[in-house]
C-alpha cells in the first residue's frame, strides 16, 4: 500500500469514470454520431490520468501524453464523422446496428 | 589315433548300414537279382567281421573300447564309443549270424511272397540289424539308446510290411506304441543314469549308478526294467508280440529270436552289475520272467496259430532269461539267450517253410503231414522243438535251461518256490513244443516229398546243426561271460530232466485223444492270452478312441472343444475389448466431432454480428476481464 | 491537501457528471453541449493542477475546434423530432447489459487501487519545459503524431468528398 496525495487519488478515480461512462456511452447508443463523441469521452479519461500523474512528479511528460492523446482525438474525429457523411450520403443512416457488412 | 583292433568294431554294423542306405534310399533302380544280393551281402558281411573279432576276444585281452567322436555339450562329454567286452562279443556273433540265416533265408522266402516289394524288405532287414548291432556293441547309452529305438521303428515297419493289410498295420502300430512306453522308461532312467555320471560311457554310468542312494538307485534300476519288460514283451506289455505274426515270418524270425525281443534281455545283462545293487528290482525281474514264463508257456499250449505259438514261446523263453537276471545269474541268461536265438529262429524258418506249403495259412493243422510233404523242414523243426523242450544231454536248450533252474534252486527259500514255477512252465513248453510236431506226423493223402532251394535249406540246415552243436559249448560261454555254472543236487537235475518228457505225454495226449484236442480248440479265453488285450482296449485305447472322437467333435456337441475353446475365448476378449475401439464406433466418435466442429464454427460465426456495439460489448467484457484478474492477483 | 488539488477533484467530478448526461441525452445538440461543458470543467481542473498549457489546449483545440467539427456535422444531417424519438426509443433498451459491464470494469479499477490518500499538492509544469520536452526527447514522437493527423486528414478529404456523377 502505498501513500498518494489526495489529489491524484481522485483524480485517477475521476478518469476511470470518465473511461467508463465513455464506453457505457459506446455500448448503449445506436446512433453514430453519439458513438464518436462516446469514444471522444472515452480518451479525455486517460488524458486526466496523463495530467494528474505528471501534476504529481512535476514532470513534462504527462502533459506532452496529453499533446498525444488530442492529437489522437483530433484525428479520430475527423476520419469518424468523413466515415458518418459518407454513410449518410450513401444510404441515409445514422444507426451503427444497420452497418453490419463491409460491403454494399 | 593308433590303429586299433578294436577299430573293426565299427566296421561291424556297416555293412547292414550300407545295404539299408543303398537299398533305402539310393536313388538308381535295381534288379530283383541286384537287390537280393546286396540285402544278402549286407547280412552276411557284418558275420564276417564279428567272427574273427571274436575269435581276437577269444585269444587275446577281451575288453576294448573303440571311441567313434566326442561332442561336448557344456560340461557333460557325450563320448560315442564301441565297446567290446565277452558279453557284447558273444552277442554280437550271435546276431550277426542269426542275421545272416535269417536274411539269406529270406532270398528264396520273400521270391514266393505275395508282396514283390523286395528292396523296402531287406533295406528294413539290414536296418534292423545294424541296430541291433549297434546296440550290442554299443559303448554308451546314447549309441544304445539309439540302437534301441531304430529296432522299434524298423519293427513297426516290418509287423506292417503287408501295407495292405489292416491287420498288419495295426498289428505294427500296437507294437510301436506298446514299445514306445517302454522305451520312454527306458529314456528317463538313462537319462537319470547320466544325471548320476555326468557321462554317457557304460564304464561309467555303471559304477556311477551302484554309487548313488538305494532310492535313487531304485528308481533307476526299475525305470530300465520298465524299458527291458515293455521291449521284450514281458507281462504287463506282452500283448503285441503275438499280433506281430502279421509280418512275414523271417521278420518274426529275426524279431524274436536274435533281435528286438531279446534286446531287452540283453539290456538287462549289460546293466546287471547294476541292477544287481538294487535287489528289489532283482527281485521284481526275477517274478516278473518267472510268471512270465509260465503264462507265455500256458498260453502257447493253447493256440492254434503255429506263429502266435512261436510267439508266445518266446514270450516264455525271454521270461527264463529275466528270471536268470532276476536270480543274479546274467551269465547264464545270455547262454540261454544264444541257445534260444538258434532254435527260435530255426523253428520259425522251418515253420515258415511248412506253411508256406500250405499257400500262406499258418494254421498248425496246415502242418499234417509235413513229415512227409516237406522232410528237412520238419525234421529240422523237430530239432528246434526238441531244443525248446530241453530234450536232455543232446540239446542245447536243455543245458541252459537246467542252468537257469538250477541258479533257482541255489537262491534259496524264494529261489526254491521260483524254481517251481520255472519247472511249470518248462513242463508246459515241452506240451507246446511238441504240439505241431505230432500234428505234423498225422499221415496225409499223397504225400509227395519236395524239398527248397539252397537259400532256404542252408540256413535251416546250419542251425538245426548249431542246436546240437552248441549243446556241449554252453558252461564254456557261461565261464567265457566270468560266471560260474551252477549246479543243483542230481535229484534236482533228475527232476529237470524228467519235465520234458512229461510234457512230451500231455502233447501226444491233446493231439490224438480227440475230447482233449476238442477241449484246446475251445479254450478260446487261454488262447487270446487271458484276455489281457482287451482289459488294455477298455481301460486305454477306448477312453482314447473316445477322447479323441469327443475332441475332434465326432460326438456332436463343439467339434474340437480344444481348438474352439482358446477362439471362443479369443472373441470373448475381442467383444470385451477390441470391439469398442473398433474403427466403426470410432469413426463415428470423430465424425460426430468433426460435425460438431461445424456447428461450432458456425455459432461462433453468429458472434461476428458485425454491429459495432457488440464489438464493443466484447472489449468491455474482456477488459472487465482483465482487470478483474488483475484485481485477483492483488487480491489479500 | 491543497486548496488547489480539491478545486481540480471538483472541477473533475462536474466533468464526470457533464459526461454522463452527454451519453445520455437523445437530442445531439444537448449531447454535445454537455460535451463542452464537460471538457471545458476538466480544461479548469487542468489548470487547478498546474498544467496550464494542457488546460488551454483542450479550451482552444478539444472545446474550440473538435466541437465546432461536430456542430458542422450535425449541421448538415437532419436532426429533427422523429430523429430525437428514436434516439430516445433506443435509449430505452439495451442498458443493462452495458451498465453491467461497466460496473464490472469500475469495480477493479477504482477498488484496486491499491493506495491511501494522503497530503500533497500539484507541483506545475511551465509551457517552457513541456516544450523542451516535446522538441527534445520527443521530437520523432511529435513528428510521428503530426504524420498521423496529416493522414487522418487526407483520409477524412477523400471520404467526404462527393462522388462524381457517374
Amino acid at each position: 500500500m502505498i501513500d498518494l496525495p489526495f489529489f491524484l487519488v481522485a483524480s485517477l478515480v475521476l478518469a476511470v469514470g470518465l473511461f467508463a461512462v465513455g464506453l457505457f456511452g459506446l455500448m448503449l447508443r445506436r446512433g453514430i454520431l453519439f458513438q464518436i463523441i462516446a469514444l471522444e469521452i472515452m480518451l479525455t479519461g486517460p488524458a486526466l490520468a496523463f495530467v494528474a500523474a505528471g501534476a504529481h512528479h512535476g514532470d513534462p511528460g504527462g502533459q506532452g501524453m496529453f499533446v498525444f492523446v488530442l492529437v489522437l482525438a483530433a484525428s479520430e474525429v475527423a476520419l469518424g464523422l468523413a466515415l458518418y457523411l459518407r454513410l449518410g450520403r450513401l444510404a441515409d443512416v445514422a444507426d451503427s446496428d444497420s452497418v453490419r457488412t463491409l460491403r454494399h | 589315433m593308433s590303429l586299433s583292433p578294436f577299430l573293426a568294431l565299427l566296421l561291424v554294423p556297416m555293412p547292414a548300414m550300407g545295404a539299408f542306405l543303398l537299398l533305402g534310399l539310393g536313388p538308381a533302380h535295381l534288379e530283383r537279382r541286384a537287390v537280393q544280393t546286396v540285402g544278402m551281402l549286407g547280412a552276411v558281411a557284418p558275420m564276417a567281421v564279428m567272427l574273427p573279432l571274436g575269435a581276437y576276444c577269444l585269444a587275446g585281452v577281451c575288453d576294448g573300447v573303440q571311441p567313434i567322436f566326442d561332442l561336448t555339450v557344456g560340461d557333460a562329454v557325450v563320448a560315442l564309443a564301441l565297446k567290446l567286452d565277452p558279453l557284447s562279443a558273444l552277442v554280437g556273433v550271435t546276431v550277426t549270424a542269426i542275421g545272416a540265416c535269417v536274411i539269406t533265408y529270406s532270398v528264396d522266402y520273400m521270391a514266393k511272397a505275395e508282396v514283390p516289394d523286395q528292396r523296402r524288405y531287406f533295406a528294413l532287414m539290414n536296418l534292423f540289424l545294424a541296430s541291433m548291432l549297434c546296440m550290442v556293441l554299443a559303448g554308451d547309452s546314447i549309441v544304445l539308446f539309439l540302437g534301441w529305438e531304430l529296432m522299434g521303428l524298423c519293427s513297426f515297419f516290418l509287423i506292417a510290411y503287408h501295407v495292405t493289410s489292416a491287420r498288419a498295420i495295426a498289428a505294427g502300430r500296437k507294437a510301436f506304441l506298446i514299445t514306445r512306453v517302454a522305451d520312454a522308461l527306458l529314456l528317463a532312467g538313462l537319462l537319470l543314469l547320466f544325471l548320476e555320471a555326468g557321462s554317457v560311457r557304460l564304464d561309467a554310468l555303471i559304477p556311477a549308478g551302484i554309487a548313488t542312494d538305494e532310492v535313487r538307485r531304485g528308481l533307476i534300476a526299475a525305470l530300465l526294467l520298465g524299458g527291458a519288460l515293455g521291449k521284450s514283451a514281458q507281462i504287463p506289455f506282452h500283448t503285441w508280440l503275438p499280433s506281430a505274426m502279421a509280418g512275414p515270418t523271417p521278420v518274426s524270425a529275426l524279431l524274436h529270436s536274435a533281435t528286438m525281443v531279446a534286446a531287452g534281455a540283453f539290456l538287462l545283462a549289460r546293466f546287471a552289475p547294476f541292477l544287481q545293487a538294487a535287489p528289489l528290482v532283482m527281485a521284481a525281474t526275477a517274478v516278473f520272467g518267472a510268471a512270465t514264463a509260465l503264462f507265455g508257456a500256458v498260453s502257447a499250449v493253447f493256440q492254434k496259430d503255429i506263429k502266435r505259438l512261436l510267439a508266445y514261446s518266446s514270450i516264455s523263453q525271454i521270461g527264463f532269461m529275466l528270471l536268470a537276471i532276476g536270480l543274479g545269474a546274467p551269465e547264464v541268461a545270455i547262454a540261454h539267450f544264444v541257445v534260444h536265438a538258434i532254435f527260435k529262429s530255426l523253428l520259425f524258418l522251418s515253420a515258415g517253410d511248412m506253411t508256406q506249403m500250405a499257400r500262406g495259412t499258418t494254421d498248425i493243422s496246415a502242418m499234417r503231414g509235413a513229415l512227409w510233404a516237406r522232410p528237412l523242414a520238419y525234421l529240422a523243426f523237430v530239432a528246434g522243438a526238441a531244443s525248446l523242450a530241453g530234450i536232455p544231454v543232446i540239446t542245447a536248450g536243455w543245458f541252459s535251461k537246467e542252468a537257469i533252474l538250477a541258479a533257482a534252486w541255489l537262491a534259496g527259500p524264494f529261489g526254491v518256490l521260483l524254481w517251481l514255477v520255472a519247472m511249470a512252465a518248462a513242463v508246459m513248453t515241452a506240451v507246446y513244443a511238441f504240439r505241431p510236431v505230432f500234428v505234423g506226423l498225422t499221415r496225409i493223402d499223397r504225400p509227395r516229398p519236395t524239398v527248397g532251394g539252397l537259400f532256404t535249406n542252408v540256413p535251416v540246415v546250419a542251425l538245426a546243426i548249431a542246436t546240437f552243436a552248441v549243446a556241449p559249448l554252453v558252461e564254456p560261454m557261461v565261464a567265457f561271460l566270468g560266471g560260474v555254472p551252477p549246479h543243483p543236487p542230481r535229484a534236482v537235475e533228475l527232476l529237470g530232466a524228467a519235465a520234458p518228457f512229461l510234457g512230451m505225454v500231455m502233447a501226444a495226449a491233446l493231439t490224438f485223444v480227440p475230447r482233449l484236442s476238442m477241449r484246446v480248440s475251445r479254450a478260446r479265453r487261454l488262447r487270446s492270452g487271458i484276455r489281457i488285450d482287451g482289459i488294455y482296449q477298455v481301460t486305454f485305447v477306448q477312453p482314447f478312441v473316445g477322447l479323441v472322437r469327443w475332441l475332434t467333435g465326432q460326438k456332436g456337441g463343439i467339434a474340437d472343444p480344444v481348438g474352439t475353446l482358446p477362439i471362443l475365448g479369443a472373441e470373448r476378449l475381442t467383444a470385451a475389448v477390441v470391439r469398442p475401439f473398433a474403427h466403426d464406433p470410432l469413426d463415428r466418435g470423430w465424425s460426430r466431432f468433426s460435425a460438431g466442429l461445424v456447428r461450432g464454427w458456425a455459432a461462433g460465426r453468429r458472434l461476428q454480428t458485425g454491429r459495432a456495439r457488440d464489438y464493443a460489448l466484447a472489449l468491455a467484457f474482456g477488459l472487465a476481464l482483465i482487470l478483474l484478474i488483475a484485481w485477483g492477483t492483488t487480491w489479500r | 491537501m491543497s486548496w488547489a488539488g480539491l478545486f481540480a477533484v471538483w472541477a473533475g467530478s462536474l466533468a464526470l457528471v457533464a459526461m454522463a448526461l452527454a451519453v445520455t441525452r437523445p437530442n445531439v445538440v444537448h449531447a454535445l453541449i454537455w460535451v463542452v461543458a464537460g471538457l471545458l470543467s476538466l480544461a479548469a481542473g487542468f489548470f487547478a493542477l498546474g498544467a496550464g498549457f494542457a488546460g488551454a489546449v483542450q479550451i482552444l483545440i478539444y472545446a474550440g475546434a473538435i466541437i465546432a467539427v461536430f456542430v458542422f456535422v450535425v449541421m448538415t444531417i437532419d436532426s429533427g423530432p422523429e430523429a430525437i424519438a428514436r434516439e430516445r426509443g433506443w435509449l430505452g433498451t439495451g442498458w443493462k447489459l452495458p451498465l453491467a459491464l461497466v460496473v464490472l470494469v469500475l469495480a477493479p479499477a477504482v477498488f484496486g487501487l491499491a493506495a491511501t490518500a494522503g497530503p500533497g499538492a500539484p507541483t506545475p509544469v511551465s509551457p517552457v519545459a513541456l516544450g523542451a520536452t516535446l522538441f527534445g526527447p520527443w521530437a520523432v514522437a511529435v513528428e510521428a503524431a503530426s504524420a498521423m493527423l496529416i493522414a487522418a486528414l487526407l483520409g477524412a478529404r477523400h471520404l467526404a468528398r462527393r462522388e462524381r456523377a457517374p
